[in-house]
């Protein structure tokens, strides 16, 4: 820290929150409102005298509210800058301290909240994680029983600069404990709170136990674990260690911890599971090892940047293994724990990852994005002729489109990722893709369907994913049906109902919707959207008694080859079961319904005269073959 | 125990049964046997996580033959403990299902009616809280066809209630808890209590 503070393209702003982040990758302006520290920083020598003046005693957070503070103080002693601070909330208007400071004329009780704009190229979010309060686990006596202490609180209990000076003492009678126990997974790998590991609890628990192992070796320490993860490097060599000091390790997570309320004597009675038998033991002390969990303004946060949040409440990542510090909006890098429970090997080197991302944009005169971005037509836009709309801006997943009514939606470029959902959504074919816009998709879907369509199998698959499990399918010389013909978009999302209804109307045979495992999407929750409109399209087509098995929703992934093969020939399989006469009767019936739901195509921009392109080339194409 | 998929094997016949469908989710950390009040008050080699374990590895005469399979009963002080949100008590009465099916029965006593006093006024199947008892038409001696309360061993869980409530004492535990061992134990302790003061 002091070492960043004393670089000089480096600024420190202490106490100091982000109100608002505007604009997109290289071009962010930053909203910061620095709060009112009531200590001038340009005066301030950091000679504690104000401290020492104030009569104000508070808990002290950074102690766990274990040691006493004053209402003028600095939040640790290691603090960067080191300048006081007088919190407002306590003080009682003294200014006993103003007398202290004398001279120097540092504390100006007249400060106020400072707003600031500033222009950002990128950022770095690293704002790490939150404890578990374990209170509401009322089984474990968090805040009933004065001896069960979290484990911060033994972090501090047991630190040579806590406020015990590292006299480790229980805080019922503050004798010092002969016989401590450690309870892992308070709160984490548990359904009711936090179903996720915490990553690093159990190297923890480790350390915890050898530091007071060492720092006072008469000492008993018990682990109470469900299992020990020690996978890094080194890790489990220090585990080694620790058994080798002599700490239990007991397996069983306890149900429950009971007290003598004379004595504050903590017992838990647990099933050591190699045993299989229910254990009784006796502790002076309970430390409860609990969970990390996102800190408490995440959701705040994740707001105010506009990044997602994973299920458990972290921000999430652009892709879990290949870009894990990335966040999805491009310039915005995630470091530490903030993206998920990480130990500090592991947040340095996200950090660091996340320094050099950040640094390729800040030495980079112009950004490259995907070519595929969305454009809107402005004419076209409903919003623009004061109607309230906004679909493509909330099927966004990057927050790239501004809408307000009045306005026609307006894409900003910079942010889009090219997914084409919000195409996929439009109901008014208001907002295109370039390279697959509805033009190209359609001349596609005609030129594809050009001879014979009853027989073929039109597959629309998604970039990431089923295209290329198709892909593998093929090199890895799977046979499946050749009347399969591919399309490629770039995710199901844009898969717009109106091209299936137009492949339905030229009298395709039958057509497979694919895409990636809603996990795998590359597009947050793309698949999401579009499994939603596949749902909604099969039961539209099962009202209109079209065969079952002529419209199949599939998700295949890039892995997948042998599964896109098997679909494929049971799609064929299918198609093969229904007489070819009645096939066609079919799609006869069915043409003037799929027509009605189409009747905005042809006045989209190009669509027209791309068809009448695409028709005189397979009308050559298809007469020379015919010749031939 | 064979490696391959088997679908009459006791942990798919385990997860078919509503109540044992999360089986396969318990990472045995041994919360619910520290919580069981049967095992810290009643029977020490009581085990539901060893239970769970043995439905898991198809050992289906260990699972049968387990007390736990018999005296649980699903005070569900472990569902509320259990981190993995496992119905316990719910996997229990799957594998006890089975079990009963396959033609075990509790190896611990049952409650008995006798059928030469009862006049099947169905106290005892309204209060019975593992519905264990119902009123069925049979041909008694002496009494000819006639309706009595019948108790269904696979069940009962021999808690007394019926007995408490029974007006003609015609349902009764035979063997522990008995009618004559309860008078007998307070009998001592006023026995006990007149010698003191």
């Amino acid at each position: 820290m002091v070492d960043a503070a004393r670089q000089p393209l480096i600024e420190v702003k202490t106490f100091t929150e982000v109100e608002k982040v505007e604009g997109y990758v290289g071009n962010f302006v930053v909203t910061l409102r620095e709060k009112a520290k009531y200590v001038r920083a340009d005066r301030c020598n950091g000679c504690g005298a104000c401290t020492k003046a104030c009569p104000v005693e508070i808990p002290n957070y950074f102690e766990m509210n274990l040691a006493p503070r004053k209402a003028a103080y600095i939040p640790m002693s290691q603090a960067v800058p080191l300048i006081y601070n007088i919190d407002m909330d306590a003080c009682i208007h003294c200014y006993k301290c103003v007398e202290a400071c004398g001279s120097l004329e540092a504390i100006d009780f007249s400060m106020e909240d400072k707003l600031e704009e500033q222009e950002i190229g990128a950022i770095i979010v690293a704002t790490g994680f939150g404890h578990f309060d374990p209170t509401p686990m009322t089984e474990y006596g968090y805040g009933r029983f004065p001896n069960v202490v979290t484990a911060m609180e033994m972090e501090r209990l047991n630190n040579s600069a806590g406020p015990t000076h590292g006299a480790l003492i229980r805080p019922s009678d503050s004798k010092e404990p002969k016989n401590i126990a450690i309870i892992n997974c308070v709160g984490s790998r548990d359904k009711r709170y936090n179903p996720s590991c915490s990553n690093f609890c159990c190297m923890y628990a480790i350390k915890n136990a050898l530091l007071i192992k060492q720092m006072h070796p008469g000492t008993e320490v018990s682990v109470y674990y469900i299992d020990i993860r020690t996978p890094s490097k080194g890790y489990e060599e220090f585990y080694d260690r620790a058994r080798e000091a002599g700490i239990r390790f007991i397996q069983g997570r306890p149900a429950e911890i009971t007290e003598d309320p004379d004595t504050h004597q903590l017992f838990i009675a647990s099933e050591d599971i190699t045993l299989g038998k229910v254990i009784e033991r006796e502790y002076d002390m309970v430390m409860l090892n609990q969970a990390a969990v996102p800190q408490p303004d995440q959701n705040h946060m994740s707001s105010v940047l506009n990044v997602a949040q994973s299920p458990g409440g972290w921000f999430m990542e652009y892709h879990p293994k290949l870009r894990p510090m990335d966040s999805p909006t491009d310039g915005i890098f995630f470091a530490g724990a903030c993206q998920g429970p990480k130990d500090i090997p592991a947040s340095v080197a996200q950090g660091s990852a996340a320094a050099a991302r950040a640094s390729r944009i800040l030495h980079s005169d112009s950004w490259q994005i995907e070519p595929t971005v969305a454009v809107v037509w402005p004419d076209r836009c409903v919003s623009a002729k004061d109607q309230a709309c906004g679909i493509c801006s909330r099927a966004c997943p990057y927050g790239a489109i501004d809408y307000s009514k009045g306005l026609a939606a307006e894409v900003i470029t910079a942010k889009c990722h090219g997914c084409g959902g919000c195409v996929g959504e439009c109901p008014h074919d208001a907002i295109t893709q370039l390279h697959y816009t509805d033009a190209q998709v359609l001349s596609q879907i005609r030129t594809l369907l050009a001879v014979e369509p009853e027989k073929k199998i039109l597959a629309f698959r998604c970039q990431w994913c089923s295209y290329g499990g198709a892909d593998l399918a093929g090199t890895s010389h799977f046979e499946y049906s050749a009347n399969e013909r591919g399309l490629r978009v770039m995710c199901s999302a844009r898969m717009d109902a109106d091209l299936i209804y137009e492949a339905y109307r030229l009298g395709a045979g039958a057509i497979l919707y694919s895409g990636c495992h809603p996990q795998d999407c590359h597009y947050i929750t793309g698949q999401i959207s579009g499994a939603k409109r596949a749902a909604r399209l099969e039961k539209m087509f099962e009202r209109m008694q079209m065969s079952p098995g002529r419209f199949r929703v599939e998700w295949i992934s890039a892995a997948e080859g042998d599964k896109y093969a098997r679909v494929i020939n049971e799609m064929q399989a299918t198609l093969d079961a229904i007489p070819e006469d009645a096939l066609k009767a079919e799609i006869e019936r069915l043409r003037p319904e799929m027509e009605k739901k189409l009747t905005k195509l042809e006045d989209v921009p190009g669509v027209a005269q791309a068809m009448v392109q695409v028709d005189f080339i397979v009308d050559e194409m298809v007469g020379k073959e015919k010749t031939a | 125990m064979s490696a391959s998929f088997d679908p009459n094997a006791l942990s798919e016949r385990v997860k078919a049964i509503p109540g044992g469908d999360m089986l396969m989710m318990c990472y045995s950390c041994g919360t619910c046997t520290s919580k069981c009040m049967v095992q810290t008050k009643l029977e020490e080699s009581y085990n539901p996580r060893r239970l769970i374990r043995e439905a898991v590895f198809n050992m289906e005469e260990a699972a049968f033959a387990d007390k736990t399979t018999w005296l649980c009963t699903a005070c569900d002080l472990c569902y509320p403990a259990c981190p993995q949100k496992i119905h316990i008590s719910g996997v229990i009465n799957a594998v006890k299902t089975l079990a009963v099916e396959s033609g075990k029965i509790t190896p611990y006593q049952v409650a008995k009616v006798d059928e030469l006093t009862c006049v099947a006024c169905g106290l005892c199947v309204k209060i019975c809280p593992y519905e264990a008892i119902s009123p069925v038409e049979k041909r008694v001696a002496f009494r000819g066809n006639i309706t009595v309360a019948s108790v269904d061993a696979g069940k009962c869980m021999a808690c007394g209630l019926c007995t408490a409530a029974c007006r003609s004492t015609s349902i009764r535990l035979a063997q522990d808890y008995n009618d004559a061992d309860i008078v007998e134990t307070l009998l001592s302790w006023l026995e006990a209590e007149r010698a003191s003061s």
